[in-house]
This record gives structure tokens, sequence and C-alpha cells, in this order.
């Protein structure tokens, strides 16, 4: 009996196991979708603004007739491993981002993956071109002569753009018999408010400086104020020193600012969600934050009554300058049977009317710069920062990396009084001398 | 002289620190759970000022929210397709070929039993791009069976190395007696082998079917239509690159959890069984 029925289930998972492959094999042998020359597809990671994309695919395809399908693959570092991979097995889109450093994007470019869109934005006297901050563009440019060896060439549009400045709180100045109207402009002020702020048992500036790039982020816009773009430069290229009385002087703001009571407790160890929290609701007088705070701060509290500053100035000598640049981008599949239609879409997404309507519904800077009179104020006030903006990527060198944590790590120790900015500046310089030898070795 | 009293004092003394520890444990594992509920009851704005498990005020529309902006309805049927799929063909799969080298005897047995256990060594993020490139080449990209085949894939080695620990345990009188009254190979392993692996197999179901449920980094990969991804998906709606919406986000993970908590409190006795005959020796 039981040999019959063991025969009989044989035969059945056998049928089975023959179906399912057969499933299999007839599913895999569908022919691939062919392309669709009316229809544009988009993959992009940025999930708190695919309603909006949805939308203006929508308005879109109303316009021109062209479909446009904008497919979210989040969280980004998910997204970057599929674009990734599909490029292996030439299945990319007609429109995707690149997440990474600028390595990375140029191996896409050098394998054919990405069209120049110099022509395009050239057009009409560079209409296209020109209605982008300068600046944000850079971060998708190729320069002449560039170290990876990609043809110049523009080979991206930008969707938004970030700057990262300071920001105060106005119901927490009136408390402290301040002027809302009025921060601080000078780094001295900063630090006669912060013993006003010490008095009322307040907590100062929060900031991500447990995640140290912020750390980093800061000392380099006041690096920039007060020895001035070119002595940054030539520090990272070895021909200053890290022991130069202008960089200890940098050292020595972080231990000014812990002295005057301006610095928040545990800013040492603080990740940057901590900090926004503690801004958001009315716990700290001062936030050093990147301009997507804004959405960060319309959820977590919608009362907030705040505004952007630029790092109040060290020195007269010198601009301040804050780190800013293109946020997202989107670039144009090379091998695309769709790149023309691909292009206009690009072009249509980044034209004035499109930028403001992302960057109502999604508290986003515009990268057009001729659409911050259709924006709210606070995001205005941080799209006007742009004329301060630099970045590590558009300075055409770049600091070693062990070097950077010493500096970072060397900052943290000054705020917790481990360290003398003396200290810290000799052990950077010794790091970057060392890095320097490994170097010339090579 | 120490008297009965002074014992029984003891003895109450040593429970009452055993069970405030096993207490402690609990509800340090507890907790998260307790807190997540709390929260998917919670507005965006109260969510970041009011830290007590209890809300003042009740937001259970937050699931309905969730269910419908998240598009729940379709990647929860994904999900149990996906996950029944691949821990059917695990069981099936891993049970045959955990008796096969338990106690068939063939040639290169060794070797490819230790290739099996080789493959657990590698991390499924190495294996993404061949991965993907192989099942392109298949023509099985971006389709419901080719990402079932990879979870079956992936789940196996685990699952044999479980399987075959517990047929090397089994009894060779019970497979004589089973050939005796006219049992086949197979017959042995359907009447005899599988019934007593039962707690062996509900470990099994149970590691695959959470693995399979919570696996989405690999689907992202496979998948380009929206319409065939798996229900963590659906979770990502609530989460941007700066801003998350943590009351339907919490929502969306309740009703995520909610599958995986019954099929472990089905499964629960003989999960227990399972680890006290040391099923789970590896």
């Amino acid at each position: 009996m039981s040999w019959l029925f063991a025969k009989r289930f044989t035969v059945l998972l056998f049928l089975v196991i023959c179906a399912f492959f057969l499933t299999v094999f007839l599913t895999g042998c569908q022919p691939s979708k062919k392309s669709d020359v009316n229809s544009i597809s988009v993959w992009h990671w940025m999930t708190d603004r695919d309603a909006a994309f949805q939308e203006l695919a929508k308005r879109y395809e109303a316009k021109t007739g062209v479909k446009v399908t904008f497919e979210l693959y989040a969280p980004s570092d998910a997204y970057s491993q599929k674009v990734r991979a599909a490029a292996q097995g030439d299945n990319l889109p007609d429109i995707f981002g690149i997440l990474g450093e600028k390595r990375d994007f140029s191996s896409f470019i050098k394998a054919g993956y990405i069209l120049d869109l110099t022509p395009y934005m050239e057009e009409s006297l560079g209409a296209w071109k020109n209605s982008f901050f300068a600046k944000a563009l850079a971060v998708n440019e190729f320069i002449e002569g560039n170290s990876y060896g990609v043809k110049a060439g523009i080979y991206g549009a930008p969707i938004d753009i970030m700057t990262i400045q300071m920001l105060y709180n106005k119901k927490l100045f009136k408390e402290l018999g301040l002027n809302p109207k009025k921060p601080p402009q000078t780094f001295a002020e900063l630090l006669e408010m912060g013993q006003k702020i010490k008095q009322a048992k307040m907590q100062g500036l929060v900031s991500g400086w447990g995640e140290v790039w912020m750390v980093d982020c800061f000392a380099s816009n006041y690096a920039f104020n007060i020895m001035g773009k070119d002595k940054v430069l030539a520090t990272i290229k070895g021909e200053v020193a890290y022991t130069d009385p202008d960089w200890i002087k940098v050292l020595g703001l972080f231990k000014q600012m812990q002295e005057s009571g301006v610095l928040a407790n545990g800013l040492v160890t603080m990740i940057n969600k901590t900090a926004e929290q503690l801004f958001a609701n009315d716990k700290a007088v001062f936030a050093f934050n990147g301009s997507w705070c804004v959405n960060v701060y319309k959820g977590m509290n919608p009362d907030l009554d705040y505004a952007g500053m630029l790092p109040p100035k060290a020195s007269e000598q010198n601009p301040m300058a804050i780190w800013g640049g293109a946020g997202s981008s989107f670039m144009v599949n090379g091998r695309s049977k769709n790149k023309e239609e691909a292009v206009k879409f690009l072009q249509w997404l980044t034209d004035r009317d499109q930028q403001a309507y992302l960057a109502e519904i999604t508290n986003n800077l515009p990268a057009n710069k001729n659409c911050l009179n259709k924006i709210p104020d606070i995001l205005a006030s941080f799209a006007k920062a742009m004329d301060n903006a630099t970045h590590p990527n558009v300075w055409g060198v770049s600091e070693f990396s062990p070097v950077i944590e010493a500096f970072d790590k060397g900052i943290q120790s000054i705020i917790i009084g481990e360290k003398t900015p003396e200290q810290v500046a000799a052990e950077v310089q010794k790091i970057k001398e060392r890095e320097l030898a490994k170097k010339r070795s090579r | 002289m120490k008297t009965s009293a002074y014992y029984k004092a003891k003895k109450v003394a040593v429970n009452v620190v055993i069970h405030a520890f096993l207490l402690s444990v609990a509800l340090t594992c507890i907790f998260p759970l307790l807190w997540m509920i709390a929260s998917s009851l919670k507005s965006q704005d109260v969510i970041f000022k009011d830290m007590s498990l209890l809300p003042k005020v009740y937001h259970f529309e937050n699931y309905y929210r969730a269910w419908m902006e998240g598009g729940f309805g379709r990647y929860f049927i994904n999900s149990i397709a996906y996950t029944v799929s691949v821990v059917v063909g695990i069981i099936i799969i891993a049970s045959m070929a955990a008796y096969g080298f338990s106690r068939l005897q063939f040639p290169g047995k060794n070797i490819m039993f230790y290739m099996f256990m080789a493959a657990m060594m590698i991390p499924i993020p190495g294996s993404f791009v061949p991965l993907y490139v192989l099942l392109n080449k298949l023509h099985l990209r971006n389709t419901a069976p080719g990402y079932i085949l990879c979870m079956i894939n992936v789940g196996l080695s685990t699952s044999i190395f479980l399987l075959k620990t517990f047929f090397d345990k089994m009894p060779k009188e019970l497979e004589d007696a089973a050939r005796i009254d006219g049992c086949s190979k197979l017959g042995i392993w359907w009447h005899v082998a599988l019934p007593l692996a039962k707690p062996v197999l509900a470990v099994v179901v149970v590691f695959n079917a959470l693995n399979v449920w919570n696996e989405y980094v690999l689907a992202l990969i496979i998948f380009d239509s929206r319409p065939l991804m798996p229900l963590q998906v659906a979770l990502t709606t609530f989460q941007g690159e700066f801003v998350t919406n943590y009351p339907l986000l919490m929502a969306g993970l309740t009703i995520t959890a909610l599958p995986i908590i019954i099929v472990y409190l089905l499964m629960q006795k003989y999960i227990v069984k399972g680890v006290t005959q040391g099923a789970v020796v590896g």
C-alpha cells in the first residue's frame, strides 16, 4: 500500500517539478521588451520626490504625448548596485542618476553609458546651461585635461542643489533678548551670544558632528575665510603645513566656541538626526545643517520659526565659503535609442516652472536659478548662499583620507579639551608628511 | 546550623534574581516591538516630542494610510507567493539532498557537500552582479521564477546542512524496518525521514520564510517592474533620503511583521523541540 503511495507521490512530484521548470523556461524565453520611441524610462532613488516626479510625468505626457515612466529604487546604496548591475547587462534606462564619486561617474562615461550633454547645453547661446547655478553644473562637468581621462564636457543635468550653512531659532533669540532679524555677523558676536546662551542654560549649536564629515565642512568654511582658497588648496597640495598659524587659528575657533558656551552639550558624538530633532523642538539656538533640513523641520515641527545665516566671519580678509553644489543629477543613457527624447524631457524638467513645482512640493533647492522668486523664502535664502558655495569635488585636488580623519578627530579632541590646537596641528602635519612620503615613493 | 527556612529563603531569592533577569531580557526583546506599535499610532510631529508608549491621541488611520499609500495589497500577495514558493522549493530540494548526502553513497559526495557548505561563506551582496548577468542571459531577469530560483539557491546550503546533521543521527533500524515493509528509497524519505524531521523542518521553514519575507535588495536589483516587487518595497515609500514618515513606516513595519510572527507562533512548538533536540547544531 505504502509502496503504491510512494510511486504515485514520485510521479506527482516529478510532474510538479517539470511544470515548474516548464513555466520558468517559457517565461524566460519571452523576447525582451523593445524600447518604445514614445516612452522614456527614468530610474531614481529619491523617495521623497517620487510623487512630484510622477505628477510631472503626467504633465509631460499631456503636453507632448511622450510617456515618461519614473521607477523608484531605494535606498540609495541598493540603487547604486542596481545601476552597476544594469550597466553590466546593458539594461540601463534612458535616464538615470549616478551616486558616488566622480571616479564612478567617469567610468560610466568612458564605457559609453552617458551622453555628453554639452552640445544641447550650448544650443541657443547656451540657454539651457545658463539657466543653472554655475556651481551646480560644475559637479557634472569634466574640464579639459582632467585626471580621469574623460573628454571635456557636461555629462549631467542637475535637478536640485544643496548648501550647508547655519540656522538660528528666532523664538529662542527673542527669549535671549536678541533681535531675531539680526543674527551674528562676526565670530566675536557669536562668542558673545555664547555667553548669553550659557547664562540662560540653553543649548547652543547643534549639528551632526558625530558624523565627522560635518566637522570637516564647518572647519573648511573657516579655513577659506581665514586664509583664502589658494592657501587651503596649497595645503592640500603639500605646499603649506598644517602647523601654519592660520590653520592653528582655524582649530582655535573650536576651542573658543567651546569655552564661550556656543556649542551644545554632547556635540562631539551627536548624529545629525538628533541635532535636527533638538533644533526642530526649540531646544537649540543654532544649527549647522544642509538645505534638506527645511523638509525635515517641516515634518518634525511645522511651527518652527527659524532662518538661515552664513557662519559668522572670523576674518574680513576673505569671503566666507560654505559647501554646496548639485544635489541630485540625471544623466542620459548614451546607448539609448530614445536619447534625443530623453534630452528634451530633461530640458523640460529643469525648466523654470517644473523646477519651481519640485521645490514647492519637495522643499529641495531648485537647480534653475531663474525660479527663486517662485519658491518659499527659507529655500530662497539657502539658494542665494550658492554664491558662497564651494565643494571638495570641484577643487581639483583632494586631501589624503588619513589626514582628513586626523584633522576631524583632532577637532573633536579640542572640543572635549583633550588636546590643544597646536598639538592637533602638529599631529595632522606628521600624518600629512607620512602620506606625502608614501606618495612620492610610489 | 542552617535551618530549612534559610534554604527556602535562599531558593526564593535565587528564583527572584533569575526571574528578574529573564523578565528584563524578555522586556528588552519586546520593547522594540512595543515602541514600533506605539509610534505607528502617533502623528509625525508628536513622534519627536512624545516619547511615551501610550500616545495621547491614537491615530489608527495610519494603518489604512500605510496600506493605501504604500500599495501594500499587491506587494503582500507577491511576498506570500515568493515566500511559499521558495520555502516549498527549499524543503523539497534540501531534504532530498540532505537525505542523499547522509544515506547514499556516490562518487564525489563529500566534495559536493563541502561545495554546498562553501557557498554558505559567500556573502549574498558579493554575488549580485554575477547573478544579474546570469539571469539576464537566461532571460529570467525581471521575472518571478528568476527571483524564486535565486532565493531557493540562497537558502539551500544552510537548510541542507541542518537536515543532514539530523539525518546523520537518525537510527538506521527505522529505515531497515521500512525497507522490509517494501519502501523504496524515496518512500523511506517520505514516510520515515521527513515525519521524523518535523522539528528541523520547522526551523528550516521559519529561517527561510524570515529570510525571503525580509529580502529586498536582490529583488530590487532583479526586478525593474514595480508590480513584481515584494512587500519590503512598500516600506521605502515612507523613507526618504533625509525625511522619513515615521508613523506610516512603523505602521507598515507592524503590518509586515505580523505574518512572520504568526508563522513563528504556529511553529513555536516544533522550533523549541528542534532546538532542544539539537537540530540547530550549526
